[in-house]
C-alpha cells in the first residue's frame, strides 16, 4: 500500500506504455459520441480521485463533490463568458475558489465526523445548487449558461473532444499523480492513520482537524478543475447537474472502484460512465440492477473491483513480509 | 410589512403539520439508528413506496408496468395493504441490506442504504412510470373555517394522527414489555443480549416499525403533493436535519426538531424567500451542528480510550 | 502546593521537582467526579507505576495528560510546560507518547506502517513537500521505514513488518503499539495495563521490555492491574482510590501503607 515513493523502473514501463495508449485514442476513435464519453469518463474520474483523498485516504464521508463541480463550471464559465477572461486562467481561478470555499465550509464542519459531517456536506451541497438556481444575475438560473469558450493556445482551439482529450489526459494523469505522491508519504500516512483511529492518530501527534481540513480541499479543488473542464468542454452548464444525486454518484463510483485506491477512483468512475450508456436500451431497468449492485458489492466486495483484483493477485503472488 | 395574527396563526398550524411529516420521518430514523447504529439514507423511500402503493388501489385506474390497472379498494382496504405490505418490506429490508452488514462498521451500511435509495426510486419509476400521480384528498373540501382561520383539513388530520402516534409510541415503549426491550437494546445491545433480549428479532421489529411509520407519513403527506419518486427524498433529507436539530439518537428531540423545522421553514418561506426555502432547513442545520452539536436534547458521548 | 491534609506522601512528592508533575488535577463527567484534586510526580527516569483499585481514576487521569479529555482543574506541568489546554496532536509533539487499554492500531494498515507514523512528529514532509520531486522527501522515507523497522526489532517483533496490523496475535499487536508509541522519541511514555491479557512469560518478556526502554533515557507512567508487575518493575508507585491519590512513594513504602492496603479491601500487595 505505502511503497516506494520513487518510481521504479519495473513499474515505469507498464505505465508508460498505458499513457502511450492513451493518447493514442483520439488517433482511432473518431466517433464524436464515444469521445464525448471518454471525455466525461476522465473529468468524473479526477472528482472521484479528489473524493478518494477525502473519504479513501482520510476516511470522510463528504457528499458535496457535486457541488465544488458546480461551483468550478460557474467560476470559469462566468469569468470567461461575462468578464472576457482568457480560458487558462479561469480554470485556475475556478480551481482557487473552491479551494478558498473548501477552507471555509471545512474548517467548521471538519470539527464534526460521521453521520454529522456527512449531513453538513449534504446541506452545503443543497444550498450550492439552490445558490445556483437562484442567483440569476450571475448564473442565469435555470436557463443555464450558454456560448462559454473552449481553451485555446496560441490560435490552436481545443474545440473537438477529439482536441480536449488531450487536456482531459494531461489533467487526469497529473491528478493522479497528486494523489499518488500524498498516498506514498507522510502526509497519506497520516490521512490513513485518521480513518483507522482517529483517537490514536492525534496521540501520535497528527493534527487531525487540520488534514482532514486539507484533505477536504483537495477534494474540492479537484472537482472544482473537473467542473471548469466539463463547462469549457461542453460549452453550456445548468444547475441541474450539480445535485446531492450526482455526489451520490460520485460516491458509488468510488466504493465500486475501490476507495483507498488511485486506480480503483478512476477506474469506478470510468466504468460506472460507460456501463449505463452501453446498457442504454434497459436503461431504466439497469439503474435498479445498479442501485442492487451497490448493495451487493458492499456486502462482498467492500474494498471495490481493485481490492477484488489485488486480493486475486495476492494469492497468485506469494508476498514476502518485510524484513529488517 | 404588519403582521397579521390570523395569516401567522394559519402559517402556524401549516408550519406544524409539515414538521408534523419531519418529526415523523425523523422518528423513523432515530429508533433505527437507536437500534442499530446507523443512518438509513433510504428513509425517503420508506415515505414514497407506501404512497405509491396507496394510490395504485385508490384510484380508479393507473399504469402498472405499462398497463392500465383497475384495482380500485374502498380507502379502508388501502390502509391496511399498504401497512401490511410496509411491514413486510421492513423485514425485507433487514435482511438484505442491514443484516449482512452488521458487524462491519457504519460506513458499509449507509452505502448499503444509498444502494436501496437508488435502487427503489428507479424500480419506482419502472412500475408507475414517471409522470406524478395524484392521490385523491379524503375530504370533498380543500379548506375549511375554524374561527377567522382558513386551514386544510390534510393539516388538521396530520396533526391528529401524529398526535395519535406519539402517544401511541410513549405508551409502547414505556408501558409495555416489547418498549422496553426495544429500549434496552437501543441502549445497550451487548447487555441487552445478555439479559435475555432476543436482539435479532428486536432489530427486526425495529425496522418494521420505522417502515409502519413511513407508510403512515407517506399516506398523510401524499394528497399535500403529489406522488413522484423524488418526493421522499427532500422530506428524508430534511428530517435527518431535523433528527440532529433535536439531539441525534433523542426520541423526543427527533419530534420537537421536526415541529421546529416545519414551522421556521414555513414562515420563513412566506417571509423571507419562497425561492430558497428548502435551503432553510440545511441553514438550521449548519448552525446547530456549529454552535451545539448535541442539538437541543442530546448529550455528549465521550469517547472511552 | 500539596493537598490540604497532607500525609508524609504528599510532603515527598511536593518537595521535589519531576519530570510529570500534577497538581490538583480535576475531572467531572456529568455528576461524577473521576478525578479528584490529584496530585502526582513521576520523577525523570523512573518507571513509575498507578494502580489503584477499579474506577479510581487511572485510565482518565492518563487521558487528561495525554488530552484526549480536557481538565476541569488543576496543573499538569512537563518539565515546567503547561499541559492543559493543549491538544492531543501538541501533547504528542512535546514528548509524551502513550498506548491503550483496548489497542488502538491502524489496523488496515502494515505493522511496519504504524510504526512509521509514529515517527510523524519527528518528520516533516508535508503536503507541498510531497509533490516536489527531488531526493529530500525521499530520504526522509526511507529513513522513517529504517527506524520503523529497527523499533520492530527492539521491541521482538522482527520479520512481521508486512502483515497487516490487524492480523497479528494481541500480544504482538501490544507491542507494535509500544513501538509506534517509542518511534516519536518520547521522554515520557504512558502506558495503559501493557501486561493485560499476558500469561507470565509474556509478562517477563515485557518487564525486559519495559527495563530496556527505560535504559535508553524514557521516562515510563504505567497503569497495571498485576501487582507483581508493579512491585518488582517500578520505582515509584502512585495509589489511587476515588479519584484521589492515597500514597506515593517507592514499592516497600507503599506495600506497607495501611491506606493502601485498606484501599484494596483488606488484602495484601504480595500476591498478584
Amino acid at each position: 500500500m505505502n511503497g516506494n515513493v520513487t518510481l521504479s523502473l519495473s513499474k515505469g514501463a507498464p505505465l508508460i506504455v498505458l499513457v502511450a495508449v492513451l493518447a493514442l485514442i483520439p488517433t482511432f476513435v473518431h466517433s464524436d459520441y464515444l469521445l464525448t464519453l471518454v471525455d466525461t469518463a476522465g473529468i468524473y474520474a479526477i472528482v472521484v480521485m479528489g473524493l478518494g483523498i477525502l473519504l479513501g485516504f482520510a476516511g470522510q464521508l463528504s457528499l458535496a463533490q457535486a457541488a465544488f463541480l458546480g461551483i468550478g463550471a460557474y467560476t470559469s464559465g462566468w469569468l470567461t463568458v461575462n468578464l472576457g477572461w482568457p480560458v487558462w486562467p479561469a480554470m485556475g481561478a475556478a480551481m482557487m475558489l473552491s479551494a478558498l470555499v473548501g477552507l471555509v465550509v471545512g474548517y467548521p464542519c471538519l470539527r464534526l465526523s460521521g453521520h454529522y459531517l456527512a449531513l453538513a456536506t449534504i446541506g452545503f451541497g443543497i444550498i450550492t445548487q439552490l445558490v445556483l438556481i437562484n442567483w440569476k444575475t450571475v448564473t442565469n438560473g435555470s436557463d443555464g449558461m450558454g456560448n462559454i469558450p473552449p481553451p485555446q493556445i496560441g490560435s490552436f482551439v481545443f474545440d473537438t473532444y477529439g482536441r480536449y482529450y488531450y487536456i482531459i489526459l494531461v489533467a487526469v494523469l497529473v491528478c493522479a499523480y497528486v494523489a499518488w505522491r500524498i498516498k506514498t508519504t507522510r502526509v497519506g500516512r497520516a490521512l490513513e492513520a485518521i480513518r483507522e483511529n482517529e483517537i490514536a492518530a492525534r496521540a501520535t501527534g497528527i493534527d487531525a482537524t487540520r488534514y482532514k481540513i486539507i484533505a477536504f480541499v483537495l477534494a474540492g479543488t479537484y472537482a472544482g478543475l473537473a467542473g471548469s473542464l466539463l463547462a469549457h468542454m461542453t460549452k453550456f452548464i445548468s444547475p441541474d447537474s450539480y445535485s446531492f444525486d450526482q455526489s451520490v454518484v460520485f460516491l458509488v463510483m468510488l466504493i465500486v472502484g475501490g476507495s483507498a485506491s488511485i486506480s480503483g477512483a478512476i477506474l469506478g468512475a470510468v466504468l460506472l460512465w460507460f456501463l449505463p450508456e452501453v446498457l442504454r436500451p434497459l436503461k431504466t431497468s439497469y439503474i435498479m440492477v445498479y442501485g442492487a449492485a451497490v448493495i451487493a458489492m458492499i456486502v462482498f466486495m467492500p474494498r471495490g473491483l481493485i481490492g477484488l483484483l489485488e486480493a486475486l493477485r495476492a494469492r497468485v503472488v506469494r508476498r514476502p513480509p518485510e524484513t529488517a | 410589512m404588519h403582521f397579521d395574527p390570523v395569516a401567522n396563526m394559519q402559517l402556524l398550524i401549516s408550519g406544524l403539520a409539515v414538521g408534523s411529516i419531519y418529526a415523523l420521518v425523523a422518528l423513523g430514523f432515530v429508533l433505527i439508528y437507536n437500534a442499530v447504529g446507523v443512518v438509513n439514507f433510504s428513509q425517503g423511500e420508506f415515505v414514497m413506496l407506501p404512497a405509491y402503493v396507496a394510490v395504485t388501489f385508490m384510484v380508479p385506474a393507473i399504469a402498472v408496468f405499462g398497463t392500465i390497472v383497475h384495482w380500485q379498494v374502498p380507502v379502508l382496504g388501502v390502509y391496511v395493504i399498504v401497512l401490511v405490505f410496509m411491514a413486510g418490506f421492513g423485514l425485507l429490508f433487514n435482511r438484505i441490506a442491514y443484516h449482512p452488514l452488521r458487524d462491519r462498521g457504519w460506513m458499509p451500511v449507509v452505502i448499503s442504504t444509498i444502494g436501496v435509495s437508488i435502487f427503489l426510486r428507479n424500480a419506482a419509476q419502472l412500475v408507475w412510470g414517471s409522470q406524478p400521480i395524484v392521490m385523491p384528498s379524503l375530504f370533498s373540501v380543500d379548506t375549511i373555517f375554524l374561527g377567522p382561520l382558513r386551514i386544510r383539513p390534510q393539516d388538521i388530520l396530520i396533526l391528529g394522527v401524529t398526535a395519535v402516534l406519539i402517544t401511541f409510541q410513549f405508551y409502547l415503549f414505556e408501558r409495555t414489555t416489547l418498549g422496553k426491550q426495544m429500549r434496552a437494546t437501543a441502549q445497550d445491545r451487548a447487555t441487552a443480549r445478555l439479559v435475555g433480549i432476543r436482539v435479532g428479532r428486536i432489530v427486526a421489529i425495529t425496522f418494521v416499525y420505522s417502515a409502519v411509520l413511513g407508510a403512515v407519513s407517506g399516506l398523510l403527506v401524499a394528497p399535500l403533493f403529489t406522488v413522484t419518486k423524488e418526493m421522499g427524498a427532500l422530506i428524508a433529507l430534511k428530517a435527518f436535519a431535523a433528527s440532529i436539530v433535536g439531539g441525534f439518537g433523542s426520541i423526543p428531540g427527533a419530534i420537537v426538531g421536526g415541529l421546529t423545522i416545519g414551522v421556521i421553514e414555513t414562515f420563513g418561506g412566506f417571509y423571507v424567500s419562497s425561492s430558497y426555502v428548502d435551503a432553510i432547513a440545511f441553514i438550521i442545520l449548519i448552525s446547530v451542528l456549529l454552535i451545539r452539536p448535541q442539538g437541543l436534547f442530546g448529550e455528549r458521548v465521550a469517547e472511552k480510550a | 502546593m500539596s493537598a490540604p491534609d497532607a500525609g508524609a506522601a504528599d510532603v515527598i512528592a511536593a518537595a521535589e521537582t519531576g519530570l510529570l508533575e500534577v497538581r490538583g488535577l480535576v475531572k467531572r463527567f456529568g455528576g461524577v467526579t473521576a478525578v479528584n484534586a490529584l496530585n502526582m510526580t513521576v520523577r525523570a527516569g523512573d518507571i513509575h507505576a498507578l494502580i489503584g483499585p477499579n474506577g479510581s481514576g487511572k485510565t482518565t487521569t492518563l487521558n487528561v495528560i495525554s488530552a484526549l479529555y480536557r481538565a476541569d482543574g488543576g496543573s499538569i506541568r512537563f518539565d515546567g510546560a503547561e499541559l492543559i489546554g493543549r491538544p492531543a496532536h501538541a501533547i504528542a509533539r512535546l514528548g509524551i507518547a502513550r498506548t491503550f487499554q483496548n489497542i488502538r492500531l491502524f489496523g488496515d494498515l502494515s505493522v511496519v506502517e504504524n510504526v512509521m507514523i509514529g515517527r510523524h512528529v519527528r518528520t516533516r514532509v508535508g503536503f507541498v513537500g510531497a509533490l516536489l520531486p527531488g531526493g529530500a522527501t525521499a530520504r526522509e522515507e526511507r529513513a522513517t521505514r529504517e527506524r520503523a523497522l529497527e523499533l520492530l526489532q527492539f521491541v521482538g517483533l522482527d520479520g512481521t513488518g508486512g502483515a497487516s496490523a490487524r492480523s497479528l496475535p494481541y500480544g504482538d499487536q501490544r507491542r507494535v503499539e509500544i513501538a509506534r508509541a517509542l518511534a516519536s522519541e518520547p521522554r515520557l511514555l504512558l502506558l495503559d495495563e501493557p501486561a493485560a491479557g499476558m500469561n507470565p512469560a509474556e509478562t517477563d518478556t515485557l518487564v525486559a521490555l519495559l527495563r530496556r526502554i527505560r535504559e535508553q533515557g524514557t521516562t515510563l507512567l504505567l497503569i497495571e492491574h498485576d501487582m507483581n508487575l508493579v512491585m518488582s518493575v517500578s520505582d515509584r508507585i502512585t495509589v489511587l482510590n476515588f479519584g484521589q491519590h492515597i500514597a506515593e512513594g517507592p514499592p516497600d513504602e507503599i506495600a506497607r501503607n495501611r491506606d493502601v492496603i485498606t484501599a484494596y479491601l483488606g488484602g495484601t500487595l504480595d500476591a498478584a
